[in-house]
């Protein structure tokens, strides 16, 4: 096998992966970079598809407390307030960043200066776009700026495992999807930017060749992982029948600017969840009034509920969300005269690898920026927050690589150690005639949907887990044939087996929660338990058991309204849950 | 009996199965056929896609001859028989998918990143109406998908035609008053072997761009600054207005 060896690798081309590669590279421009991605450089992952736009405090009328505020009140307070004072804090310096160096240019109001429009649990009407689809200048740009760097970039390289030897991350197997054969690359320093994209549900937004692999692969090597039961639905997922265009996003200005939701009745259901925000309360909560509608059979012919802008007027709409109006124009619909009917849809994984705010992960030599690392969010990512994520995290984790990077150790694995990873990933060939991974991955959308969806409980959950053992079994019951080179059904299984092992986290983490908070809702403890449940849940792997402990939020900067000094101590002080087993 | 069309593919592998029946659903696309015979016809079959919504540009193919991307083209409105081949002059990977240095190699001859000048520090400021970005903003949204590239009919005949998406960028650039690089642009652009005096103004990339974009447009414009510059010199360009920013967030 050929080994590369390279000071810094750079797993992921979405914001993240890109910010950070441009700013290590600034920093020590004689690092040896390497940016290894699954797809296209800057074309696949999620900030490609980012929409609505980016968060941040550019008004004097604004505060970063104001942001600071809403980003944790969105999260019920579940944030490591650390890192959501990071986001906030570096948001204004990433905005300019983007305009002045960057090369991308945003919409502008009236007066010439950068225009912020209004999303949902936002005190103030703070978020940055470009058009309605903003991904792709903030990506275009990135892109572009690496290529004025010269960067070496391996596009179609998927990572398989993160390679550890005495306890650091020392590089990562990678697959050369192109060729249909591995490469290691030994890194001083590896950055897991890959987007987590949680895809295991029935309807879900993200790209579709997204598997969340970054946690996956940080799991196995034994990274502490956080929060994994906290996955976002975004409420106005378009619904187009059996095409892959159901679940994209129609994107939150939607609602920002007055948009209302509606079942099959016709009844402004809002009003019976949330009366005082109606259509722009946060997502979790409209999220889950659209299920609840929907289960409760007042939902639509293709079983949705229906988004309507028409009464903001047809210009409006048209000027305003160009981007909405064509993709429903595509699948037969008129944004602009009529209500379409959408669907809650897998949106985001707030759950992630934990990390300090440079990045660092509890595995040494392995930094995660962007949707792969959790904590940022809580239990409830607010939009505009996303993208804000990716480039702050990616620009100061590359901050902290360009400085750091050069002066870890090299770590060495022996040739034989890298051989037998990628035996186990080419395991499937060894069969004929077995499952279709395709097939199996559209039992685990159905399943976890079903189980570990909007609404949860405990008999759910423990029948999730039972199926997802089952689901494992049946992975290696796989085969795989034909060429090597572009096997798209290899690549399918390599997804079922990232996801599978991202689904048992969730639902593992959602079983342990009795409680409900942001996204996470149990039909069987329906009410928020701060006395109880303001922690978090950490996960990690060590030997061949999952440890499971949860530890108290630490509110270094902002209490929660009504909590009191001495519950706190005796929060933090309180008994543990005893570590469990997966 | 549910409806069907026939899909034939040009395979790389000379062996390998081409014609297939796809039962087609009424808001179906091309790229939800190459599912379902990937799927469950022909696991061999390759072709790419990210994130189906045509904001990534990872899937452009010829469909029945014409460059589109796969995610937003309707399979039911095509006819009973559709063909499916890879993009022009791009390196073949496998099947239905390319290599995109054919792109590549073009987009950054041009020097496709800004260059900031020294004078602008902050975000300039833009009233609509001020004419600093109205001719950018039609050309922006550009989602490097390379379908204008396959299309262009030039490139056929003069490989070393830098293409519509290279140019458009590059005006782009040179339009913009946050630039310092515009003089070593327009030399690249004005070449006489690859640049824009090469087009022909068929307007091929301008019928296939999923983002309604008009390349010939924007090289029209680097044409008339290449013949201004050529009469007049170059002009210094003001420094434009800006957008004061907090000292921590520069």
């Amino acid at each position: 096998m050929q080994i590369e060896q390279v000071d810094l690798l750079i797993l992921g081309s979405g914001g993240a992966g890109l910010f950070a590669a441009l700013h290590a590279y600034d920093t020590n421009p004689r690092l040896a970079i390497l940016v290894a991605t699954k797809g296209l450089l800057g074309k696949s992952g999620c900030t490609r598809m980012v929409q609505g736009g980016f968060n941040v405090v550019l008004d004097p009328r604004d505060s970063l407390e104001l942001h600071f505020t809403d980003t944790l009140k969105g999260g019920r307070y579940l944030n490591d307030q650390e890192l959501a004072w990071v986001l906030v804090h570096d948001a204004p310096a990433t905005i300019h960043e983007l305009e002045t160096r960057v090369g991308c240019f945003f919409d502008r109001r009236e007066d010439g200066t950068i225009h912020q429009k209004p999303f949902a649990g936002q005190s103030f009407d703070r978020t940055v776009h470009r058009g309605d689809l903003t991904g792709i200048e903030i990506m275009e740009r990135l892109r572009d700026q690496v290529l004025a760097r010269g960067i070496p970039v391996w596009e179609e390289h998927r990572a398989v495992e993160l390679m550890v030897a005495e306890g650091r991350c020392v590089g990562a197997l990678l697959l050369d999807i192109r060729q249909g054969r591995f490469v290691g690359v030994e890194a001083r320093a590896t950055l897991l930017a890959t987007g987590g994209g949680p895809t295991m549900y029935k309807i879900s937004a993200p790209s579709l060749e997204k598997s969340e692999d970054g946690l996956a692969l940080a799991y196995r090597a034994g990274a502490v992982m956080r929060d994994m039961e906290m996955v976002q639905f975004h409420p106005t997922g378009l619904l187009a029948g059996a095409g892959r265009v159901t679940g994209s996003v129609l994107e939150e200005g939607l609602r920002g600017a007055g948009g209302r939701l509606y079942n099959a009745l016709g009844e402004r259901y809002m009003a019976r969840y949330d009366p005082e925000r109606m259509e722009r309360a946060t997502r979790d909560v409209v999220s889950r009034a659209g299920y609840l509608e929907i289960m409760a059979g007042r939902g639509g012919p293709q079983g949705g509920v229906f988004i309507d802008v028409s009464h903001l007027g047809a210009d409006f709409v048209r000027k305003t969300f160009p981007g909405m109006v064509q993709r429903v124009r595509d699948v037969g619909f008129d944004l602009a005269t009529g209500p379409v009917e959408v669907s809650p849809t897998a949106h985001f994984h707030m759950g992630g690898v934990a990390i300090d705010p440079d990045g660092h992960s509890s595995l040494p030599g392995l930094y995660v920026a962007g949707e792969d690392a959790g904590g940022v969010h809580g239990a409830n990512r607010l939009g505009g927050n996303g993208v804000a994520e990716s480039t702050v995290f990616g620009r100061r984790v590359g901050d902290a690589l360009g400085q750091e990077a050069a002066a870890l150790p090299r770590g060495h694995l022996p040739p034989q150690a890298w051989e037998a990873r990628a035996r186990h990933h080419r395991r499937f060939w060894e069969r004929k005639g077995g499952e279709n991974p395709a097939h199996l991955l559209q039992e685990l959308r159905q399943l976890m949907w079903e189980k570990c969806g909007l609404v949860r409980n405990q008999a759910d959950l423990q029948a999730c887990l039972v199926g997802l053992a089952r689901l494992r079994d049946r992975l290696e019951a796989v085969s795989v044939a034909g060429s090597p080179s572009y096997n798209l059904r290899w690549s399918d299984a390599l997804n079922l087996e990232s996801l599978i092992t991202v689904s048992e986290l969730i639902a593992a983490a959602a079983l342990l929660r009795e409680e409900s908070r942001g996204s996470h809702f149990r039909a069987d403890f329906p009410q928020e338990n701060d006395g109880e449940w303001l922690k978090n849940i950490f996960m990690a792997l060590s030997g061949d058991a999952t440890r499971v402990w949860t530890e108290p939020v630490r509110f270094t900067r902002q209490r929660p309204p009504g909590w009191e000094a001495g519950k706190e101590d005796e929060a933090q002080h309180g008994t543990r849950v005893a570590p469990g087993t997966v | 009996m549910a409806k069907t069309v026939t899909v034939v593919i040009d395979r790389s592998d000379a062996g390998a199965q081409r014609r297939f029946e796809v039962p087609v659903g009424r808001r179906e696309t091309v790229l939800d056929a190459l599912f379902y015979i990937q799927n469950d016809l022909d696991p061999t079959l390759s072709f790419r896609c990210a994130c189906r919504v045509g904001m990534c540009g990872s899937c452009g193919i010829l469909v029945n001859g014409g460059e589109r991307l796969a995610c937003r083209t309707a399979l039911e409105p095509l006819g009973p028989v559709v063909e499916l081949a890879p993009l022009r002059y791009f390196p073949r990977v496998k099947d239905l998918v390319v290599d995109f240095s054919a792109f590549y190699s073009r987009y950054r001859a041009v020097a496709p990143y800004l260059k900031p000048r020294p004078a602008v520090v902050d975000p300039v400021v833009a009233p609509p109406g001020s004419g600093l970005r109205e001719e950018i903003d039609l050309g922006l949204e550009c989602i490097s998908c390379g379908l204008c590239l396959s299309a262009c009919d030039v490139v056929g005949q003069v490989p070393e035609f830098l293409g519509p998406a290279a140019l458009n960028r590059a005006y782009n650039l040179v339009a913009d008053v946050r630039d310092a690089a515009d003089a070593e642009r327009l030399e690249v652009v004005g070449d006489r072997r690859r640049g824009v005096w090469q087009c022909h103004s068929h307007m091929s990339c301008v019928e296939v761009c999923p983002k309604g974009l008009a390349p010939t447009r924007a090289i029209a414009h680097l044409r008339r600054k290449l013949v201004a510059q050529a009469f007049f010199g170059r002009r210094p360009r003001p420094v434009p207005s800006q957008q004061r920013f907090a000292e921590g967030a520069r």
